[in-house]
């Protein structure tokens, strides 16, 4: 069944302009990574943090609603942010390639 | 407020020692006002019992009095005592501040007096009291604790009010007691009743302020040690987490999402103002057919011929493709069956499903939109549900006697959202209708036999729109055949001869318009041709010869009736419309590196044409709209046409009697040889 979840992580990250792809916990604990350590812990943390953020607010408008998908573009890069209730994925991809 | 009528009282007799001794005594409650709740009250209640005994003179008495009640002070009597106290206070209220004077005075010692009298008249008071007490301190404590988990944010005025309260309950206490409002009247039960509501109301309340704020500030300050602590997990942590089953789920439904959003190429950045306009556009406009896309899945399709295509009813832009072994990878499944989606640019299959035979035909189950369909060559249905995290199926049909033991070429769901069926058919000529409740045995089958009791190799089947019963089905011998499953008839009914080779395609012109069409149908052949049949006339109408190789299927247009796409072996895709031309394909394309093509689908739409090869690729082909859609004439034209070919047909005919009337000798020559073989 693992074999599933490496199967779909490589598909993502073979995906062109796909920089990385990280599945993080609840707590902002990396679980899986493409990408080298520092930069991990380092989107871990801050997205993380950013998608509460980003639910609270959705929540805080509408109690009824609740957070799907959140697309960070940048000049660099985008980011996008599919949370759910227990890990959250975050793939960065190069628009421009 | 009366207390401190007591206490100016008592001013006159020792202001200053009271005073202090006050003082003392409120800054031992203000350090420990929480926690001694009760003591306090106790206390103060003392207080008042010294007051008393104040006024009777004499610090001796007093001390005396102290101790006995430091004594008493642990239980509850002492506010028994205290309470009986009062409440004789009450009866007399108006007349005097010093009520327990006149109650104490008939005998010299006050302590001795205390108790001895009191325990002849309020012996049944002191029961009742002392059950009233320990209930309403529960209560106090239970209301803390349900505040402190529901109510979150009181109104901080609200707080304030209840505060004070809170902090000096004695004080209201005494109030009650000493009474000098219109509760005076009802000693007991209006003490009693009173104390019970304000009782509950500002213990409960108060404290939910003061213990929340302390409790939120210790949870944040522990979660984020904990998010210190577990900075990262363990090789076998991750492993758990990954193993999970809510872990698969998510990744499976983000991946999927994420796909998708990948896949949008859109820029939202574009700049017309700006950039320079590409053109190349107009050139894809005017030609009928260009590609659009392909599917093609390294792990699951390569090298894997693409045996059926199939469209869903429900969601048109998934496209179920199943595929036959690949021959380089033994160890992975034979049969897979894969769900693109025609709407998003994402590379990848929506859905993976395989299975330990080749699946030679696939559809959805039309009503159940979660439920797919395969027949395999080993001869089994196999059932396949997107909505479980299994790629395997959920259900087959055993291989027995009764059901299927040659490959199953055709499956096809036919009926009414209430009364469908499968209806599969094997290539030993044995069709098998299943009920998708009960995959356990077929419901009735059928054996297709030709008129020597000769099974019929079935190729492929299709029905008409809309028909449950009348079928008709391509053979491995060259000809079609119409059957039917019900009636006394059932079986095959008529026989289309005409083809050289095994028929690989049939399809039966479903357009619905003005006329109905729905007895035409096309084969096509591994002879090279296609055909043009009605079931009303066993010899073709019209035979398609400008192929040059195997023509391996052919599939009329959802949309305009005279227009239908065949694929070859040489990777050429024809579009004919019979409207325009019947001897020449209307549009034609080569397939990129000429893969043979083994299957043809439209799409729902009509606008694009899908070709499943033999390497395992599906290519999407647009088709141009004004090709693709019919013109209001279109079905009379179609009339017109098919009138055309039928005549022209005939004349055929005639030409070849004439020809061979013209040629006796040698016609003649052949039959008189042949005859006395007959």
């Amino acid at each position: 069944m693992s074999n599933e979840v490496e199967e779909t992580m490589k598909r993502i990250q073979s995906h062109k302009g796909v920089v990385g792809t990280i599945v993080v916990n609840s707590e902002g604990i990396p679980i899986k990574t493409t990408l080298d350590n520092t930069t991990t812990v380092q989107y871990a943390g801050l997205i993380s943090s950013l998608a509460d953020k980003a639910r609270s607010v959705v929540r805080d408008l509408d109690p009824s609603n609740d957070l799907t998908f959140l697309r960070i573009r940048s000049k660099k890069h985008e980011i996008m942010v599919a949370p759910d209730k227990e890990f959250i994925l975050i793939v960065v991809q190069n628009p421009t390639d | 407020m009366h207390l401190e009528h007591i206490y100016r009282s008592n001013l006159s007799i020792e202001m200053s020692d009271r005073k202090a001794e006050l003082e003392r005594k409120k800054a031992k409650l203000q350090a420990l006002r929480e926690e001694k709740d009760r003591r306090r009250r106790e206390k103060e209640l003392k207080d008042v019992e010294e007051a008393a005994t104040r006024v009777l003179g004499g610090a001796g008495d007093r001390k005396e009095l102290d101790e006995l009640l430091s004594s008493l002070g642990v239980a509850p009597v002492s506010d028994i005592l205290s309470s009986i106290s009062s409440a004789n206070s009450l009866t007399p209220d108006h007349s005097a501040n010093h009520t327990p004077d006149s109650s104490l005075q008939p005998n010299s010692l006050p302590n001795n007096i205390c108790v001895g009298k009191r325990k002849i008249p309020q012996l049944s008071v002191v029961a009742v009291q002392s059950t009233n007490i320990p209930p309403k301190e529960t209560v106090l404590y239970t209301k803390q604790t349900q505040t402190t988990s529901s109510g979150h944010e009181r109104d901080a005025h609200a707080t304030d009010y209840y505060d004070e309260y809170n902090l000096n309950p004695g004080l209201e206490w005494e109030d009650e007691f000493t009474g000098e409002d219109e509760e005076g009247s009802l000693p007991h039960l209006g003490g009693f009743g009173s104390k019970l509501p304000p009782g509950i109301l500002p213990h409960g309340l108060p404290q939910v302020k003061e213990v929340q704020p302390a409790v939120t500030a210790v949870e944040q300050e522990q979660a984020k040690q904990e998010v210190k602590e577990v900075r990262e997990l363990s090789e076998e942590e991750k492993q758990m987490i990954i193993l999970s089953e809510d872990f698969q789920r998510f990744i499976d439904r983000a991946g999927k999402i994420v796909e998708r959003a990948l896949g949008e190429s859109v820029d939202i950045y574009t700049d017309y103002a700006g950039g320079a306009g590409e053109d190349g556009m107009d050139e894809k406009s005017h030609q009928r057919i260009s590609l659009n896309r392909w599917f093609y899945d390294e792990r699951w399709s390569r090298n894997r011929c693409v045996t059926s295509l199939d469209w869903c009813p429900q969601y048109a832009e998934l496209l179920l493709a199943s595929y036959n072994n690949n021959e380089d990878s033994p160890n992975d499944p034979d049969g897979v069956a894969l769900i693109w989606n025609t709407k998003f640019k994402k590379t990848t299959p929506e859905y993976i499903f395989h299975c330990q035979s080749a699946v030679m035909s696939a559809t959805f189950a039309r009503f159940h939109p979660n439920l797919i369909l395969g027949g395999t060559y080993s001869g089994q249905i196999v059932l396949w549900d997107n909505r479980v995290q299994k790629r395997t199926p959920i259900q087959r049909t055993p291989l027995s006697a009764n059901a299927h033991t040659h490959p199953v070429y055709c499956v096809n769901v036919v009926g009414t959202q209430n009364a469908h069926n499968l209806i599969s058919i094997s290539t030993d000529g044995r069709l098998c209708s299943w009920s998708l409740d009960m995959l356990s045995q077929p419901q009735e089958t059928l054996e297709l036999h030709r008129m020597q009791s000769k099974p019929v190799a079935v190729t492929c089947l299709d029905f008409p729109h809309s028909d449950v019963n009348n079928f008709v089905v391509g053979s491995e011998e060259g000809a079609a055949y119409s059957a039917c499953r019900h009636g006394a008839k059932a079986g095959i009914v008529d026989t289309y001869d005409g083809h050289q080779g095994p028929v690989t395609g049939i399809s039966v012109n479903a357009v619905q318009g003005g006329i109905d069409f729905s007895h035409l149908f096309l084969t096509s052949s591994i002879d090279w041709t296609m055909k043009l049949w009605s079931l009303k006339d066993t010899k073709p109408i019209y035979s398609f010869e400008d192929s040059s190789d195997y023509v391996l299927d052919v599939a009329w247009s959802t949309t305009n009736p005279a227009l239908f796409a065949a694929v070859d072996c040489g990777g050429r895709l024809d579009l004919w419309n019979l409207n325009q031309d019947t001897e020449v394909p209307a549009a034609s394309i080569t397939v990129e590196g000429n893969p043979a093509l083994n299957k043809v689908s439209w799409t729902p739409s009509g606008l694009h044409v899908t070709v499943g090869d033999t390497q395992g690729k599906i290519w999407v082909y647009d088709v141009a709209d004004n090709f693709a859609h019919p013109r209001h004439d279109e079905w009379n034209k179609f009339l017109y046409t098919i009138q055309e070919l039928r005549n022209s047909q005939v004349d055929e005919e005639l030409e070849k009697l004439n020809l061979s009337v013209s040629s006796t000798p040698l016609s003649s020559m052949s039959s008189i040889s042949t005859t006395p073989l007959r």
